[in-house]
């Protein structure tokens, strides 16, 4: 699909979702750390994002004879559609929380956001460049 | 799946760790309390807390999978202690009992004193959360500087 955006600002755009999710957990689990029975939570999706990307090289025929015809990306597979194929969850931990470890994660994710946001900006950035540049 | 999932989240962990230390003050302020409108000596208090769904009707309705394993926290009771009082022999004091022994209140002030450190953590953790919700949603808004 061509449009003015290119797929991977959406992809962009859905991960930083997934890291607000992330942090929301880590959101959940501090402030459950003194209930009692209630145990960890962790989201789980970048594995589920390369298998619906196609990037895991999961289920891929392998060459095991030089006859075999090379596989190359296909771009057309990148579109769209990996969006309703990815299927992120949240799991369940069996532990109680652990402070050190969602502070980690916090940070983490921060740090995440962070990078994503000026990867997207500078996507933005360069487009408004080309119009901006076009126009003279 | 929004920043204001999170804050209320925060917020309420807030609010419980707060009635929590307010719990533990009262432990400490009534260590040597006597008469209670209940009759007898301060009995210790505790807190039970438990995990709640963030949950605002409009927001139910239009959350996903992935916010319905999303907890707060709430004080949902406030227990009474039934360790045995401490017996203090005192004849003089005007709660002495016949062979001169006042029942005080069995509060530990270091036990007390751990519970508030504990709360206090756990208030300066939610609070970095709510921190690092607010630096994610100013990334967000530069997004489009």
């Amino acid at each position: 699909m061509k449009s003015l955006f290119d797929s991977d600002i959406g992809l962009v755009g859905k991960v930083l979702d997934m890291q607000l999710q992330r942090q929301n957990v880590v959101t959940s689990n501090m402030a459950n750390i003194k209930t009692p029975g209630y145990r960890a939570r962790t989201l789980k999706f970048e594995d589920d994002l390369q298998a619906a990307l196609g990037l895991d090289a999961k289920g891929k025929m392998s060459l095991t004879d030089h006859k075999h015809m090379p596989m190359v990306f296909d771009a057309e597979g990148f579109g769209p559609e990996w969006n309703k194929a990815f299927k992120p969850r949240i799991v369940h931990g069996e532990d109680r929380v652990d402070l050190d470890k969602e502070m980690a994660t916090m940070a983490k994710t921060n740090l995440h956001y962070s990078a994503l946001t000026t990867v997207i900006r500078s996507k933005f950035e360069g487009l408004k460049q080309i119009i901006t540049e076009g126009q003279k | 799946m929004d920043f204001i999932t999170a804050l209320d989240m925060g917020a309420s962990a807030l609010s419980a760790e707060r009635t929590h230390i307010n719990i533990i003050s009262m432990n400490l302020a009534n260590a040597k309390t006597t008469r209670t409108q209940d009759g007898g000596p301060y009995r210790r208090r505790s807190v039970v807390m438990e995990s709640i769904p963030v949950d605002l009707s409009f927001k139910k309705q239009m959350e996903g999978a992935l916010d319905k394993e999303l907890r707060g926290v709430h004080v949902q009771s406030i227990a009474v202690d039934q360790r045995p009082h401490k017996l203090v022999y005192e004849p003089s004091h005007p709660d002495a009992n016949a062979d001169g022994y006042v029942a005080y209140p069995d509060i530990n002030v270091v036990e007390e004193m751990a519970a508030l450190m504990t709360s206090q953590r756990g208030y300066e953790a939610n609070v970095t959360t709510v921190d690092t919700i607010k630096q994610m949603y100013n990334k967000a808004l530069e997004i489009n500087r």
